[in-house]
């Protein structure tokens, strides 16, 4: 037998592991995500009509930044997913301690927590924008019956961003609950049983083991919910369209609105710039959130 | 039926060469057992025989046939994995037929031959059930009866019994040569466990760092292991080891002696052997025996007594620790100076490269 | 005995707490959708005047010729094509991903991560699609939702297919199986309980999708049910009974998900999101 009859022969013998199972998959995702994605860096610097694309390097970009009410999106997007991250991380993880702990009715309470996060994103909008109509809604007619004046949650122009941050928490921190209740399920009873024996108090118990060792899951609900944050479009949109005036408008709804009058290719400028702001801010965000867990 | 041929078999993984060069011939029907230290390679070896591994370099005969480059499924073989490999979602009905039905064997000869695999192995009332409703040793037994369905002419076995209770493994490995008995296929078979070598195999493959070390049946690995490597593998407890000078050579055997052992007469091959060459003696624990003007002294350390036999650990004058194996029961103490005679016609000897002087 | 009195407290107010929070706002839609017109104006949280979420739901389906009949047929089709897709897809790449270590490995996850992290490039994408003959297309939807739901699918099947024994594939591929045969007949069924998740996850996400038809299903004739509620709010402006029974409707496949899912989505969803 010579090497080069064996040679011929090897080729025969099929993988186990095909490399072809990633083609269809390959083909979706690159058409459909990664070509438009690469196209959309061309496109941000031209004038373009869908039909015809005319290169002005970076004037769209440069009309980004030069226009307040597109600077002002790109801040409020960052606000908002700063706190709404922020509040899904906390109020998620004392959800969570109080679910796993010996409390009646868990049941209910993880059904009743978790279930805004299956409901449509526009009808929780638009209930929420009936609930608080700073006159006519539920959560104002309820104040004013024990003598609070309820602010304009959506009209007032300094609190509108927040009011739907607020329902963005209210609908979210059912899904940052859950994955916090399986992170402290997986922590080891005996760090808890140790930390008795050394006499930890609850409150000790909760900084000392809780936290630290609960890091995963927190890097998982901040990471999750600070992209989903910069991204927002829909519950926005609902509830307020970015108004009063620019209030609360964020980037994706700028890329919506630039879309919409015909500029196409500022609102990919808009896009590009989504892109870069969550690469600038969450890359770093993961590579600090990971490293410091090196241990596993 | 058919025998097996390994002709310079070789395995790398980039620049890691982790079989190097293996030659062996498995006549039809014989029990092979590779055994060796983790990582020597014996399972790799196994895993290109089934066809999971490329070959390298070298060719590989199965029967007649060069199969370096046949599926697995063309090989006529069937493999016991030491997990058991069971599939979970699947019955035992189902796990034994997987194969069949890929085969497309038609339903009524499937049928017939899964439940005759299961009457061999005495399971048909586990038919219905799921492996995670079943012990160890009955998903042992499941593996086996997927392997026997399919009718191989070549077993091959991957530390079968390593995820067994010691009971259960002692039973499992007599049912094993029940088998091969029975069924009088070919079987191979991997371990680390020298005992279940000793006990099934008809030949002995001993590997280590990738090279065939020794092969040859059991009692002549245990009486004539061909260097030190095999000397210190085979045999329980393990053999003993004293460094020795060459004293004297005459005709048809040496006399050595060393810091723990004076002027020992061996009757070993003289040939290439000079005065003063450094060697290595080797005696098992149980060629050694108390005798009031024994060659070897040492202070006891420590004493097993296991009623039929009693276990002694000694320190030789150099430091050096050996075990003698003692028929009945003695009660020594710690710190005794004891006198042993060795068995000199069992002892082997190793040249300065590890390899045997015996004849 | 001291601890259980502080339980029983704590247990009664975070009932009474999650119930004004979480609950009172869906009790409020419920409600809404019983009334009629003038009562639903008032948008207070009082006992409906009569029955009339039948009448109401019938005007809310009939609205602009059966509009709605049509976005149910529509999202039902996105929902169910797109998932089934997404989870034979996400599957095989999880596989291969998870056995077989390659140099392009790095370069894999790195595209999956960028998936999870890059907002879709809408325009150009338009602009694809109608190069492709599918914009506002219902195939343009299902596999704009494939492409930009795979990566998530991925980890979760990655994460798990790890803890999958690969003994099991070679144990099948000695009994005679082929890769397919390995995927199909071994691994799928295994995979169970990530698909499970995968389903709700996905299913929920996409029924629920607005951004994407928004940009990529103009019109009325191919409209999902998120579409249509946004189209009827200006319709509904003042009818807050319809505008609610509409919400309610688009609301009862997920609760029907919800409650035959609920235990396996805490579980399926934790184990892949804290480890992927």
């Amino acid at each position: 037998m010579t090497a080069s009859a064996v040679a011929t022969l090897k080729t025969q013998r099929r993988p186990l592991y095909p490399g072809w199972f990633y083609a269809p998959a390959a083909v979706v995702y690159s058409v459909l995500f990664l070509a438009p994605t690469f196209a959309s860096l061309y496109f941000s610097l031209t004038r373009w009509t869908l039909f015809d694309a005319t290169f002005i390097g970076f004037d769209n970009f440069a009309q980004f930044f030069r226009e307040p009410f597109l600077i002002q999106g790109l801040v409020n997007t960052v606000i908002y997913a700063v706190i709404t991250s922020g509040l899904k991380v906390v109020i998620g993880m004392l959800l969570a301690v109080m679910l796993t702990s010996q409390i009646m009715a868990r049941g209910y309470l993880r059904s009743v927590i978790f279930f805004p996060v299956l409901v449509s994103t526009i009808g929780v909008g638009m209930t929420f924008t009936v609930l608080m109509h700073p006159t006519m809604g539920m959560i104002n007619q309820t104040l004013a019956m024990i003598g609070i004046k309820g602010p304009g949650w959506l009209v007032d122009p300094k609190l509108a961003l927040f009011s739907v941050a607020l329902v963005d928490v209210w609908k979210g921190v059912g899904l940052a609950t859950v994955i916090y209740i399986a992170g402290l399920v997986a922590i080891p009873k005996d760090y808890y049983e140790a930390a008795r024996i050394d006499g930890a108090t609850k409150l000790q118990n909760f900084f000392y083991v809780t936290l630290p060792l609960s890091r995963p899951a927190t890097a998982t609900v901040i990471t999750l919910s600070f992209i989903g944050g910069l991204r927002t479009f829909d519950l926005i949109w609902a509830m307020t369209k970015g108004g009063p005036g620019f209030a609360s408008d964020t980037v994706a709804s700028v890329i919506y609105k630039q879309y919409q009058a015909g500029f196409y290719g500022l609102s990919t400028a808009g896009n590009v710039v989504l892109f870069i702001l969550i690469a600038v801010l969450v890359v770093p965000l993961t590579m600090v959130l990971n490293r410091k867990q090196g241990h596993e | 039926m058919a025998g097996l041929e390994l002709k310079n078999i070789q395995k790398t993984y980039g620049q890691v060469e982790v079989i190097k060069g293996v030659n062996l011939k498995v006549e039809d029907g014989e029990f092979v057992v590779f055994v060796g230290p983790s990582g020597c390679g014996k399972s790799t070896l196994l895993r290109m025989i089934a066809g999971l591994e490329d070959i390298t370099g070298g060719e590989l005969y199965i029967g007649d046939k060069l199969c370096n480059d046949v599926e697995p499924r063309d090989r006529s073989i069937a493999m016991v994995f030491q997990s058991y490999a069971l599939y979970p979602h699947m019955t035992v009905y189902d796990n034994v037929g997987f194969g069949l039905k890929l085969a497309k064997t038609p339903k009524d000869v499937r049928d017939q031959k899964i439940r005759e695999a299961a009457r061999i192995l005495k399971m048909e009332h586990l038919l219905d059930r799921k492996p995670g409703q079943l012990s160890g040793g009955q998903r042992q037994r499941v593996a086996i009866g997927r392997a026997i369905v399919r009718q191989p002419e070549v077993f091959l076995f991957d530390e079968p019994l390593s995820n067994l209770d010691a009971a259960l493994r002692v039973d499992t490995r007599m049912e094993i040569a029940k088998l091969h008995a029975d069924l009088g296929a070919t079987m191979i078979y991997v371990t680390h466990d020298q005992v279940e070598a000793m006990t099934l195999a008809d030949k002995i493959v001993v590997l280590d760092a990738g090279v065939v070390q020794q092969v040859g049946s059991p009692i002549e690995l245990y009486q004539r292991p061909a260097n030190l490597f095999v000397a210190g593998f085979i045999g329980s407890p393990k053999m003993n080891f004293a460094p020795v000078k060459v004293d004297a050579i005459d005709a048809d055997g040496v006399t050595v002696s060393g810091q723990d052992v004076i002027n020992l007469r061996l009757p070993i091959r003289t040939s290439g052997v000079n005065v003063g060459d450094a060697l290595t003696l080797g005696v098992r624990p149980h060629d050694l025996a108390i005798a009031a003007s024994g060659t070897i002294i040492g202070r006891v350390t420590l004493t097993e007594r296991l009623g039929n036999e009693t276990i002694v650990n000694v320190e030789l004058p150099s430091g050096a620790s050996w075990l003698a194996v003692l028929a009945g029961d003695h009660i020594l103490n710690r710190g005794e100076s004891l006198s042993f005679h060795a068995e000199t016609s069992k002892a082997v000897v190793f040249d300065k490269n590890g390899q045997s002087l015996v004849s | 005995m001291k601890t259980s009195r502080a339980s029983l407290f704590g247990g009664f107010a975070a009932i009474a707490a999650t119930f004004v929070v979480f609950v009172i706002p869906f009790l409020f839609i419920i409600l809404m959708a019983f009334k009629d017109k003038q009562q639903s104006a008032l948008r207070d949280f009082s006992w409906p005047n009569g029955f009339h979420l039948f009448e109401n739901v019938y005007e809310v389906v009939k609205t602009r010729n059966w509009m709605m009949i049509t976005a149910f047929i529509n999202s039902t089709l996105i929902t169910v094509i797109s998932v089934t897709l997404l989870i034979v897809l996400a599957a095989m790449v999880g596989f291969v991903l998870a056995r077989r270590k390659t140099r392009w490995n790095g370069l894999i996850e790195f595209l999956i991560l960028a998936g999870l992290m890059i907002p879709p490039a809408v325009v150009p994408t338009i602009w694809l699609l109608q190069g492709l003959k599918l914009f506002g297309t219902l195939h343009g939807m299902i596999l704009i939702q494939v492409a930009y739901n795979l990566p998530f699918s991925i980890i979760l099947y990655r994460a798990f297919i790890a803890t999958i024994p690969r003994e099991l594939d070679e144990a099948a591929v000695i009994d005679g199986a082929r890769p397919l045969d390995v995927f199909f007949r071994i691994i799928l069924p295994l995979l169970w309980p990530v698909t499970v998740t995968n389903i709700v996850v996905q299913s929920v996400g996409i029924f629920n999708d607005f951004t994407n038809p928004l940009y990529y299903l103009p019109g009325n004739q191919n409209a999902t049910v998120q579409l249509t509620l946004y189209n009827f709010q200006s319709q509904f402006s003042t009818a807050y009974n319809l505008l609610f029974t509409n919400i309610l409707l688009i609301t009862i496949p997920p609760l029907i998900v919800f409650m035959f899912f609920n235990r396996q989505i805490v579980a399926g969803m934790t184990a892949g999101a804290v480890k992927g």
